[in-house]
């Protein structure tokens, strides 16, 4: 079933490469939430307790509801166009994480025959996390650059769950908050960028070299 | 449970109690208060007065109570002269600033002492984290398009780095499969006592992951530009709290996996890592050096340099490792001396630029003195305490197997000196072409007292050579496993 998953989570990393909409951005990530919590809570539908349904419930409260409601209003409030404009070509991105992704699966397996890993979920997840930072590095608009930044913290998850490293609960719910609240300075930041520097993408932040 | 209160709840209850109360000088007063009982009580655990019983996922060692008291002390003498840093005129948008800087000084203090007892990975990275989130919202204190601009890179950049450094640690719990450490909690102190069962390909990559990430934080190059622009362009009581404090928050994780990569057979490999990222610090700072034209960033260059210095005594070890611990308490002292001086030729003069900043010596003689001898201070000039840390890295790593790294570091180090004491002195006795005015006479400001008694601090510290240091640091290479 993580397996399963798993795939879908990878199915709409290929989603989010070839839309050219900062709305589709949103959806993947409501996706992906929605995913992650089913993926942590399978394990505690044979034995229930009530800790195993907060982490579930807090993670998609914060990455199906609140996050993406949140920067949806961001790019209400700041009337952000909603295309993304991409530094490079739709077609060489799409090839890179291809092949970039092909790597990550054949080095898992690889990987796999000497520790017990879950490969599906670890290279899913490893994928996510490169892909997260190609969208930071090959996309202009820094609102598409917090969403890119979503998605390598989601990959860091199901990576999280395929290596079995349950940390516990306090812990957890520590790092979604911390996530959450850089997410919420981040669109306050850029409240104040398209107020102050007049422009939503990396061309505004020009002013400190040396 | 009394110092888990002072250490880490009383701050945060201070944080709630200035978001409450909406007077400056109450909330001065309180944090001031807070923050003499945390130095109080740091030293007393330091000295050994005072033994602490921290609950679950909190301990204290000798390296955690090192580096908490030069906290403690960096937060101190930040705090107090906040107060009077903050009635200095700035613009309106900046007065806006000033209605969160206690509440989010006191959060920093909660995050960065959870940080430095934590004995867990996982809540090590969420402090970690939440010392970001408290420190990013200073820097945009001025509310210019620069600060701006930092704030948005740092908190970025960090944001990424700290993401990495959490990959570091799921292949660190990846390291653990197979051997008597799996499916157990990432305490550090379990994991340094069973370093040797853990697969040296994972631990290899943990280290790679962690010591990346956490260089964002550090500010060890090649990652370091976030860190430049946010020193360069914070206040300068939270660039000093940056360059003094939460630099060695970060490099604290750095040492955890250090520590316990040691006694594995991949600690060379992470000693030749921590080595190049030593020496391409240097090397940053020595390019860089040449062509800064802003005394803030010249300064935040400076950290790099020095904590490229401390990363590169910890790659070395022995007597060089000595000299790193010792280096990061000078460092620390120094970097609050510089930025508070800096930050009253910022007043006086309200630019950064070099250029622009003539005849300090004429119109701030107080400043321009203090600044003189900060300047001699960071570059290792006796009796201040770098010169005697630096010769312990130098022999360190002269009596090493690597000698040929001191050759290439004293090498930057030169040009740094001299690239640096060019700026500076140009900034102190150059005339400039409006120099014409009086020299006016110079107030004594309370920030002044501070520095004065910080450089006192300083050299007390190099001269006297305190046993209870001397021990503690010992103690610590002692828990490195290195000989020295």
């Amino acid at each position: 079933m993580e397996n399963v998953l798993s795939i879908f989570f990878c199915l709409s990393l290929f989603y989010v490469v070839i839309t050219s909409r900062v709305k589709g951005y949103v959806t993947v990530l409501r996706v992906q939430g929605v995913l992650l919590s089913v993926i942590i809570v399978i394990p505690f539908i044979s034995h229930f307790s009530i800790f195993g349904v907060i982490l579930p419930v807090t993670l998609l409260v914060v990455k199906v509801f609140l996050i993406p409601r949140y920067i949806n209003k961001v790019v209400l409030d700041l009337d952000i166009k909603r295309m993304i404009e991409p530094t490079i070509q739709q077609f060489t991105f799409l090839l890179l994480v291809i092949i970039s992704m092909v790597v990550i699966f054949v080095a898992s397996n690889i990987l796999s025959q000497n520790t017990t890993l879950n490969v599906i979920p670890f290279a899913s997840g490893f994928s996510a996390i490169v892909i997260g930072i190609y969208i930071i590095m090959f996309r202009k608009k820094l609102i598409v650059h917090v969403a890119g930044f979503l998605i390598l913290e989601n990959g860091i998850f199901l990576f999280g769950t395929a290596v079995a490293s349950e940390l516990p609960m306090m812990i957890e719910l520590g790092t979604l908050l911390d996530v959450f609240v850089v997410v919420f300075l981040m669109g306050i930041v850029l409240n104040n960028i398209s107020s102050t520097l007049k422009g939503f993408d990396v061309t505004a932040l020009g002013r400190l070299k040396d | 449970m009394v110092e888990f209160s002072i250490f880490i709840l009383l701050p945060l209850l201070t944080s709630l109690f200035c978001y409450a109360v909406k007077n400056l000088r109450a909330q001065y007063i309180v944090s001031l208060g807070v923050g003499t009982l945390h130095l109080v009580l740091a030293f007393s655990v330091f000295l050994g007065y005072y033994h602490t019983n921290l609950p679950l996922f909190f301990s204290v060692d000798s390296l955690s109570k090192y580096f908490l008291l030069i906290l403690s002390n960096v937060y101190f003498w930040v705090v107090l002269v906040s107060f009077s840093y903050l009635k200095r005129p700035v613009s309106s948008r900046a007065e806006e600033g000033k209605k969160y800087y206690f509440l989010l000084l006191n959060f920093y203090l909660t995050a960065n002492s959870a940080a430095m007892l934590s004995d867990h990975f996982g809540m090590y990275w969420v402090a970690a984290e939440a010392t970001t989130l408290s420190v990013a919202p200073l820097i945009y204190y001025y509310r210019n398009e620069e600060a701006l601009e930092a704030m948005w890179k740092y908190l970025f950049l960090v944001s990424v780095g700290i993401a990495f450094a959490f990959i570091g640690i799921l292949f660190l719990t990846l390291s653990a499969k197979g051997s008597v450490l799996e499916g157990r909690q990432v305490f550090f102190w379990e994991f340094i006592r069973n370093a040797k069962a853990l697969n040296p390909i994972w631990l290899k990559a943990s280290f790679i992951f962690i010591f990346v990430g956490l260089s964002t934080k550090i500010g060890i190059a090649p990652m370091h530009s976030g860190d430049i622009d946010a020193t360069s362009n914070a206040p300068s009581p939270i660039a000093a709290l940056m360059s003094g404090s939460l630099r060695l928050t970060a490099l604290m994780g750095v040492l955890r996996i250090f520590q316990i990569i040691r006694p594995t057979s991949s600690y060379e490999f992470a000693k030749i890592i921590l080595i190049i990222g030593g020496l391409l610090s240097l090397f940053v700072a020595f390019v860089f050096m040449f062509k800064v034209n802003n005394y803030k960033r010249m300064l935040a260059y400076s950290s790099v340099e020095h904590l490229g210095l401390i990363t590169l005594g910890i790659g070395v070890g022995g007597l060089a490792f000595v000299g790193a611990m010792y280096h990061a308490v000078y460092n620390s002292i120094t970097k609050v001396i510089l930025f508070l001086t800096a930050g009253n030729i910022h007043s006086r003069y309200k630019t950064r630029e070099v250029s622009k900043v003539t005849s300090v010596l004429n119109f701030l003689p107080k400043t321009g003195w203090l600044f003189l001898l900060a300047f001699l201070a960071i570059s290792g000039i006796p009796p201040f305490g770098l010169f005697f840390s630096e010769i312990k890295i130098f022999e360190g790593i002269l009596f090493s197997d690597k000698p040929v790294v001191l050759f290439v570091a004293m090498f930057f180090l030169l040009f740094i000196f001299i690239n640096m004491g060019k700026i500076i002195f140009s900034m102190l006795f150059k005339k400039g072409e409006n120099d014409t005015a009086e020299a006016g006479v110079e107030k004594f400001e309370f920030i002044h007292l501070a520095v004065i008694l910080l450089m006192i601090l300083l050299t007390a510290i190099a001269v006297l050579s305190p046993e209870i240091l001397y021990q503690n640091i010992i103690n610590i290479t002692k828990d490195f496993g290195m000989k020295i």
